[in-house]
Formats: structure tokens, C-alpha cells, sequence
């Protein structure tokens, strides 16, 4: 017996008509932001070899990918991510290209959702990847690229939050402790669980670089949190990383007026390709970041082509239950229907071509009687009713 | 005046702490106290709203954003995981996971697989993983004592407060997993959207824990 031939699986839906729109929509103007940037749209297959995902700098967990085998026992996975098989391309068919490159994709991911939490297993994404260049006008294009899209979308209440990954790692190399331990000091600030990381650093010992670490979750907010991060700790790297990171943050903040941008120092993703400046944006009426990238200068090395890149993805689905909320769009009338007469079916495609070619919609009427398709215009809310024998009448 | 600040609260012995804790700083709960049959009750003195819910569903409405802040048990939080910030150990609900098996018997004599009844199945997975241990793990809802009075199991994972139940029940802890106490969560955009109107909260509260 047949149990799931009229459900989707957990964690995926349908999508139709209105909501189709409305992501239509969101996804036009948000490549049109794109292209005129100069951005090329390239696609990947939804299908990739596992091993392009367990490189180094881009662990995926197991548990979280979409496997299928191909013909020769080899692992397959639905991609759970757009940056690495971009990676992929730029190492191999695009090695030779003039660099810059300016790349714009939009394609669903796949993670598995855990079950019963009301979240997606297949996501659309829509995001740049701005490759070849480590320079700060490249990370200031791809930020000011990011607003451009957030005030795009919703009703313009956005944020967007800058850190640099970079503060952290210098950090915590000071201390002599396993990768392990690192993860564990990691997890804790990304979680800002100021009682598990107090006690797991107390055992560590005490000297400045803890007490560091110990107020790195509370390093967020506006222009402040500079003044406080390099109280805390001072040398050569971290002075000029937050010296960089202030004079990004002034730049931006001219674009987006004040109280739009703010900082996070104890923003420490788990994707973790990032190595330098990291970015996350958030719209009123979502739970989640919708927008999120930063510099990922080692990731497409691991395909063996050494160079930076920088780059986000936006959340279609998030920004899209955002603006369903807002005012829903609903599918366009059909402006008329054409019901022809026995035997001048082909006047009547010619009626309806006609109509087409000049900027209307129009139906052809399927049905035996002009009465019946009367009921059916009735019932759609089609304004104009055309009946075509040796002459075209529009009947009332 | 813009949204109010909605914080989820754990109903039973969490919810009581939290008012007492809460009007000890001050705000005013009578609407909580009195609620009658209601689920979302003002606080008056600061925009804010109560939404009392079960544990795992206190999780759940931080996660999605619906509610801003949460006050959740660790062990809740330790089964279910999720997305947010962990602020702050309210001190308060106090207790400790333990692995506990019958009076005088060796948990892991022999080499046959032991079964496990919890209502913590993944606390238990995690624990035993750590331990490179494989274990048969069996989700009981009620009474977790039962399952090794009645052969079910060879030991139970269970939330430990005084240790009474376990000891009228000839049942003793061998071992202790983690130490619980009440949580205060908060929803990571509402963290960064609505930065002081929280940090303000959490540091009238933090205040009042310390004089505790």
C-alpha cells in the first residue's frame, strides 16, 4: 500500500502561484542588483561527488548531507552549499579567466532539517562571489552589494552585522591548548554562552588573552565595541585587524545610515572557509540571519587554484515569508476569453494571438457552448468574453 | 511604542523562581500571578510579555524568533539543542544528570551491549558516545525507575535532585553526567535587532541574581 504518494517529504513544500510571484519577484530584483554589478550567473548541478565537500576548510557534517550513490558505488550528495562547487568551476574550467570575476548564482541547497522543528531541508539561495581580489575595495563592493539588497527587501528594516573572523583565530593561537579545546571555546562564544565558557576558560588559567576571550560574546553593537575590543587586547595583528575592520565599518555606515550597521567580534561561524571579514543580515519579522558571507581566501586552494575570494548568499525562502507577510501579490486576471464557433478554431487562435501581441492575456475557451464559458469567465473574474464565427463580437 | 519585549517561561517550579526573581527586580507580575486560564500575560513596568509553555516548546519559540527570550532548564536545552544565545545560569532549578543502576549490581560488567530507559535519549547518546560505548537506548515516558526494578534495563539516565526517589526505590547514581540549573535564552536577531532594550534586562536581573 502506498502511504506518502499525496505528501512532500519533511522539510520541503510546494510552491504555488502567489508564493511563485512573489519569489519571482524578490529573485528579479535582487539579480537585477546583481547584474548591473557587472555579476554572470553561472549554474552548478544539484547533484555533486561527496568529496568536494570534505575538503580542510569546508567540512560538512555527515549527518546533514543528502546521499546517493552513482553507478560505480561512488558518493553523491545533493549540494548543501553554492560557495564550494563555485570554488570547484573557478579552480578548473575558469582557471585561465581574467581576474577579477564577478559570479551570481540562485539554486537550492539541501541540509537535512532535524524533524519536527518547522525548518526547510531544501533552500533557495541567491548570492555573488566576487573572485580574485583580496583588496578592501572588494570586500567594501561585496558589503555595499549586500545593502543594496537588504533595503531591497521586506519593508527596508533591516541590519547588517560586520566581524571579522580573523580576531578570534589570532586570539586564541596564543593559547597553548588543542584544536579540540579551540572548538570548544569556539562553540561557546558563537552561542555567547558567557557560564559554560567562564568555567571552561578558568581551567584553562588566567593571563590576558582569557579575559580577552572571557567578553569576546559581549563585543557587539556599534562604533563602542572598538573602543572596548582593543582595551582588551593589543599587538601588531589585532591593532591593524580592527583598525581595518573600524574603517569598513565608517565606510558603510556612510552608506547605510546610522544604526543599520553594527559590529560582533564574537561572531564565529561554523561554515568555516571564512578567513578575514565576515558579514550576516538580518530583516524585521525573521528569526534568522537571511543573509550571511564573508572573505574566504583558502577555500578554492583546496581545488588547487590559490586565490581570495570574498562574497553571501541571501535566503530567497526567508526574504520570501517576509514579504508574504507584508501584502501578498496575487495572480493577474486573464483579460479575456475566445470561444469559437464550430469551425473557426483557427480565426479564433488568430483572435487570441492577436490579443497576446498586444500586451493582453488571453484563453482559449474550451468548452462546447458560449454558455458554459460564460459560467467559467464568470468564475475566474476574465472581464472580456469574445465569441469568433465570421465575425469576432465581444459578447456582454 | 514599538513591540513588546516577549519572554517564554517554563510553567511549573521554573515559572515560580522566575517571577519571584523577576519582581525582586522590581517589575510588577500580578497579571502572572493571577492568570487565570490566560498563556500571554503583561508585565507591567517594562514593554514586556510573559508566554507560558512547556520546556522543549520554550526552545522551540526562541528558535523561530516568536518569542525573544526564554527561561529554560539546562537539561532541556542539553536534549534538544538549537540556535541561540545561552546568557545566563539564573542559578535557581538546580540539579544534575546521573547515570543510575540498581543497589550493589556492576553497570558495566560483562561485554553483553546494556539498554539504557531515559527520557533523555540524546543526553544519553551523547554521554555514551563520549565514552566510546555502544548502548541500547529506550525512551520511557513516565516513572524512569521502573525500567531496571522490572529488567527492562540495565541502568537509567535521569535528572537527580536530592537522590530520594532513586534511594526508596533501591536505585543508586554511579555516575554524574552534567549539572542543570535554569537558563536565560535569547533569540540571536532579537539579540541584534533589540540590543539594549535586552542587555538592560538581563543586567537588572543579573543584578538581583547576585544579591540572592
Amino acid at each position: 500500500m502506498k502511504i506518502n504518494d499525496l505528501i512532500t517529504p519533511e522539510g520541503t513544500k510546494d510552491l504555488l502561484f502567489n508564493e511563485c510571484i512573489t519569489r519571482q519577484n524578490i529573485e528579479n530584483k535582487i539579480h537585477k542588483i546583481f547584474k548591473s554589478g557587472g555579476y554572470s550567473e553561472l549554474i552548478t548541478p544539484c547533484i555533486e561527488f561527496y568529496d568536494v565537500f570534505t575538503h580542510n576548510s569546508s567540512h560538512f557534517s555527515q549527518e546533514k548531507l543528502f546521499k546517493l550513490m552513482d553507478c560505480k558505488g561512488r558518493i553523491l550528495v545533493l549540494r548543501p552549499d553554492n560557495t564550494v562547487p563555485i570554488a570547484r568551476i573557478v579552480a578548473t574550467r575558469l582557471k585561465d579567466a581574467v581576474l577579477p570575476m564577478r559570479l551570481y548564482y540562485n539554486q537550492c541547497v539541501f541540509n537535512m532539517a532535524p524533524s519536527l522543528k518547522g525548518k526547510s531541508a531544501q533552500v533557495v539561495q541567491t548570492g555573488i562571489e566576487l573572485i580574485g581580489s583580496s583588496s578592501k575595495m572588494a570586500d567594501l563592493e561585496v558589503i555595499s552589494t549586500a545593502i543594496n539588497v537588504l533595503s531591497s527587501c521586506g519593508n527596508g528594516d533591516y541590519s547588517l552585522e560586520i566581524g571579522d573572523i580573523r580576531f578570534f583565530q589570532e586570539l586564541v593561537r596564543k593559547l597553548k591548548i588543542s584544536d579540540e579545546e579551540k572548538e570548544t571555546i569556539r562553540n561557546y562564544i558563537k552561542a555567547k554562552n558567557y557560564p559554560a565558557l567562564n568555567d571552561f576558560l578558568d581551567n584553562i588559567g588566567d593571563n590576558q588573552v582569557i579575559q580577552a576571550l572571557k567578553r569576546l560574546p559581549g563585543l557587539f553593537g556599534g562604533e563602542e565595541v572598538f573602543e572596548k575590543a582593543s582595551q582588551l587586547f593589543s599587538d601588531e595583528k589585532i591593532d591593524t585587524i580592527l583598525t581595518d575592520l573600524k574603517e569598513l565599518y565608517n565606510k558603510i555606515s556612510k552608506i547605510a545610515g546610522k544604526g543599520k550597521i553594527t559590529v560582533d567580534l564574537g561572531m564565529v561561524n561554523k561554515t568555516d572557509y571564512y578567513t578575514g571579514v565576515i558579514i550576516r543580515g538580518y530583516l524585521e519579522g525573521y528569526g534568522e540571519e537571511v543573509l550571511s558571507g564573508g572573505r574566504y581566501d583558502k577555500l578554492i586552494a583546496d581545488f588547487g587554484y590559490d586565490i581570495p575570494a570574498t562574497g553571501f548568499a541571501v535566503n530567497v525562502d526567508a526574504v520570501m515569508s517576509v514579504e508574504m507577510k507584508k501584502n501578498s501579490v496575487t495572480d493577474k486576471n486573464i483579460d479575456a476569453i475566445i470561444y469559437a464557433e464550430n469551425g473557426f478554431e483557427i480565426e479564433a487562435l488568430h483572435t487570441a494571438d492577436k490579443l497576446r501581441q498586444e500586451g493582453s492575456t488571453a484563453e482559449l475557451s474550451l468548452f462546447d457552448t458560449i454558455e458554459e464559458t460564460i459560467a467559467y469567465a464568470k468564475a475566474k473574474n476574465i472581464a472580456k468574453i469574445i465569441k469568433v464565427n465570421e465575425i469576432v463580437t465581444e459578447v456582454e | 511604542m514599538s513591540k513588546p519585549l516577549r519572554i517564554a517561561l517554563t510553567k511549573g517550579r521554573l515559572e515560580k523562581d522566575t517571577i519571584g526573581l523577576l519582581e525582586k527586580s522590581g517589575f510588577d507580575c500580578t497579571a502572572v500571578r493571577e492568570k487565570g486560564r490566560k498563556l500571554i500575560l503583561p508585565i507591567k513596568d517594562i514593554n514586556a510579555e510573559v508566554v507560558l509553555a512547556k520546556a522543549n516548546d520554550v526552545i522551540t519559540y526562541v528558535e523561530h524568533g516568536v518569542c525573544d527570550i526564554g527561561i529554560v532548564g539546562k537539561d532541556t536545552i542539553m536534549e534538544m539543542s538549537g540556535k541561540f544565545f545561552e546568557m545566563v545560569d539564573l542559578g535557581f532549578g538546580r540539579c544534575r544528570f546521573a547515570l543510575a543502576v540498581k543497589k550493589g549490581t556492576d553497570f558495566y560488567a560483562g561485554y553483553g551491549v546494556k539498554t539504557i530507559a531515559t527520557k533523555y535519549p540524546n543526553i544519553t547518546r551523547n554521554y555514551f558516545e563520549s565514552k566510546g560505548m555502544d548502548v541500547d537506548i529506550v525512551k520511557i515516558e513516565g516513572s524512569v525507575e521502573l525500567a531496571p526494578l522490572l529488567e527492562l534495563s540495565n541502568g537509567i539516565v535521569d535528572i537527580v535532585e536530592t537522590g530520594t526517589t532513586l534511594k526508596e526505590n533501591g536505585l543508586e547514581v554511579i555516575e554524574d553526567i552534567a549539572p542543570i540549573s535554569a537558563r536565560l535564552i535569547v533569540n540571536t536577531v532579537s539579540m541584534k535587532l533589540r540590543q539594549k532594550e535586552i542587555e538592560n534586562l538581563i543586567k537588572i536581573i543579573e543584578e538581583n541574581l547576585q544579591s540572592c
